[in-house]
């Protein structure tokens, strides 16, 4: 037998058992469930969903747009919208608001799109809020983060945002370490820096808990002196609210002022990165509580399950399976169960804006509370989560239930689900 | 001034890293005329590479000898191939080359490292002195000294020896050092290799006192570049106190309401201050 005639069947070996890897992978990862899940490939005139995200620039916040894709692949290999598959199309704004618009126009008057499902941008939502009202399409975002994405009548983010997130994880420390004075720290980003402690503030003034904000600049060397400056007043709790990036070297700077023994630290959902407490080290263990926008990911619930599954069939290998990815696979459910209720030969954009608006009581084992879209002026439906601590190099649940936020900006979203009857 | 104490000792450290960049920035320039903008983005690959090392168990005398030992090559060159072919333009042209340089290494360090939080953290972060409420971490005491061992040592070089004196003539007049017989590429080998040792020191050193990420990094060569201009690109006591002096009052500048959120500005004021002081002096001499 020739070497290359030995090489063949030694070949086709190696792709066999290459194949029943993955689909003893794909079977531990569970069949994945989506839209109509009948097994069937859609066909005809696909249905165009546009989604903006910044991709390229100081972070990357498309996961969630990749797993909506990876959702939307999946709804099209069983049976599309009523027979017809989703064209997705996703544009990155390269974190520069000049780019959102120009992308986001071409998405919405050129490509006709029907929904903006999955957008994660930092830029677009000030820069695309009033042409998405304008044109009339809705949008229901993964992840937003400054103030404009939870101020605008055509914006529905899936998370919970920075602001309600800190006033979340103050509560919490108030309630379970008795903190009567906490110090908020926040970068001086523009709708961010003068918005998102003021939640916990505002619930602090009503619940006896001074809390102080501190706005930092996000490019200064010096996160030694930030630490100082907050630890002066010598408050209970310092609350970061600030990326992962910074506030790795923060909490490092607390460390050797030793900080970590004298004060208790929390954070916002940035935190919740899995590198974060293998790079932040033991001093950190049992010692820095977070609020998560969404269920953990390891949590067990069966819709968490099914969007691994998706994620297992339908997305890269390398792709993040992150809290952004529950984000865009949550965003893509919602579009999908909402456009399943209309008829698909007479789709348009009207319509489909008007059944995404009447979404209500959107259930998921990812979300603490149902979500909701209504036809209010603004949205911020998610404003629960559980809280969670660094523990033994990873996080560790702290409660099994579900916070919910109070504060004063909240009341206008109260009363539209009062008036929803939710 | 007990107010004041904590945000003082604090800016110490900072202040001596960028003291320590702007020396490496200055013997660079007094040998071959190069304002090197890459300064930063040498040093945070070296950093990197460090980080790389501890990841995979290596001790920590190999992350500093791999930190310095990219640093230099990389320098070393850029020195050598590309710096050549730019040494007869204008001084301007000369630095801008090292911009296009620190774009790359900053691109690259963004490409394979990514944007995950890292932290490098050294033996000497553990203790320190304390000031009250502050301590002083020994990382930082170790910044001090190096930035005033550095500043003497090639104070001396320059000075005493007879590769000094090669390179200040280069500096002067590199054809007619040239034509004197001096051996141009050797000397500026030295220069360039030097430089990049420094870069590789601060790049450590800030990478443990600020934060490991390139971008950040690329750019800490500003204040250094402000330390560098109080001396004129010159004085190396100068330089070194200037780095010290913008460490500081960046740290103090959290201290006023309104500012401490553009505190990052402190360098450029202080650059800009010194050039319409230096204008002012040339005017009257």
């Amino acid at each position: 037998m020739s070497r290359i005639a030995f090489l063949r069947p030694l070949g086709a070996a190696l792709v066999l058992l290459a194949a029943l890897a993955g689909q003893a992978h794909a079977q531990a990862a569970g069949k994945p469930s989506c839209g109509l899940n009948n097994g069937q490939k859609a066909g005809g005139e696909p249905i165009a969903i546009g989604a903006v995200v910044g991709k390229t620039g100081p972070d990357d916040f498309s996961a969630s747009s990749t797993a909506a894709a990876a959702y939307f692949k999946c709804v099209n290999e069983n049976g599309g919208i009523n027979g017809r598959p989703v064209e997705y199309i996703v544009a990155d704004d390269q974190w520069n608001p000049e780019t959102a618009t120009l992308v986001a126009g071409k998405l919405v008057r050129d490509r006709k799109v029907l929904a903006m499902v999955g957008n994660s941008s930092f830029v677009e939502c000030g820069a695309n809020a009033r042409l998405y009202e304008q044109e009339n399409v809705m949008v229901i975002a993964g992840v937003g983060v400054p103030r404009e994405c939870f101020f605008a009548r055509n914006y529905a983010p899936v998370n919970t945002g920075p602001r309600v997130s800190a006033t979340l994880v103050a509560a919490h420390m108030a309630k379970t370490h008795k903190a009567r004075k906490i110090v908020c720290i926040i970068p001086n980003i523009p709708s961010l820096g003068n918005w998102a402690c003021e939640g916990a503030k505002g619930w602090g003034a009503a619940n006896g808990v001074a809390v102080e904000t501190i706005t930092i600049d996000p490019g200064s060397a010096d996160a030694t002196s930030v630490m100082l400056q907050a630890a002066a007043g010598k408050p209970d709790v310092i609350l970061l609210n600030v990326p992962k990036g910074i506030m790795v070297p923060m909490l490092a700077a607390a460390e050797q002022q030793g900080l970590n023994r004298k004060i208790r630290f929390a954070s916002t959902t940035p935190a919740y990165n899995a590198d974060v407490p293998k790079t932040i080290g033991k001093a950190w263990d049992k010692a820095f509580d977070l609020h998560l926008e969404f269920m953990p990911i390891e949590s067990g619930g069966p819709d968490n399950a099914n969007w691994k599954a998706v994620m297992a069939a339908y997305a890269d290998k390398a792709a993040p399976r992150d809290s952004f990815a529950q984000s865009g696979y949550l965003a893509a459910r919602i579009a999908t169960e909402a456009l399943l209720k209309l008829d698909a030969k007479t789709l348009d954009r009207a319509k489909v804006s008007t059944a995404l608006r009447a979404v209500k009581g959107f259930k998921s084992d990812i979300l603490c509370r149902p979500f909701y879209v209504g036809d209010g002026a603004r949205h911020n439906a998610n404003t629960s989560g559980p809280i969670a601590q660094v523990s033994g190099g990873g996080f560790k649940q702290l409660t099994q239930g579900c916070m919910t936020a109070e504060e004063p900006e909240l009341a206008d979203v109260r009363a539209d689900e009062k008036r929803l009857g939710l | 001034m007990d107010t004041l104490l904590p945000f003082l000792v604090s800016g110490l450290g900072v202040g001596a890293v960028y003291a320590l960049s702007g020396v490496g920035l200055v013997v660079l320039f007094r040998s071959s005329g190069v304002l090197n903008f890459a300064f930063g983005a040498i040093g945070a690959l070296g950093a990197h590479c460090a980080w790389s090392v501890m990841q995979a168990e290596g001790s920590q005398a190999l992350a500093w000898a791999v930190a310095i030992g990219v640093a230099m090559a990389i320098s070393l060159a850029y020195g050598r191939l590309l710096a050549p072919a730019l040494a007869e333009r204008d001084i301007s042209i000369r630095s801008i080359g090292t911009l296009g340089l620190a774009l790359m290494l900053m691109g690259f360090a963004e490409w394979y490292w990514g944007e995950g939080p890292r932290r490098l953290v050294l033996p000497t972060d553990a203790d320190g002195i304390e000031f009250g409420d502050v301590r002083l971490v020994w990382t930082r005491v170790l910044g001090l000294l190096a930035a005033v061992a550095m500043m003497a040592g090639v104070g001396l070089l320059l000075a005493r020896t007879r590769v000094g004196l090669r390179m200040r003539a280069l500096a002067d007049d590199r054809g007619l050092s040239a034509l004197l017989g001096v051996r141009v590429l050797d000397v500026d080998s030295v220069a360039w290799a030097l430089s990049g040792a420094f870069a590789g020191v601060c790049g450590m050193l800030l990478a443990n006192i600020v934060r490991l990420q390139p971008t950040l990094l690329t750019f800490l060569v500003i204040p250094a570049f402000a330390a560098a201009i109080v001396g004129r690109l010159e004085s190396l006591p100068v330089t070194v106190l200037a780095g010290v002096v913008i460490g500081v009052l960046e740290a103090c500048a959290i201290l006023l309401p309104g500012f401490a959120a553009f505190r990052t500005a402190v360098p450029f004021l202080v650059a800009l201050l010194a050039i319409l002081f230096f204008r002012n002096s040339t005017r009257k001499a």
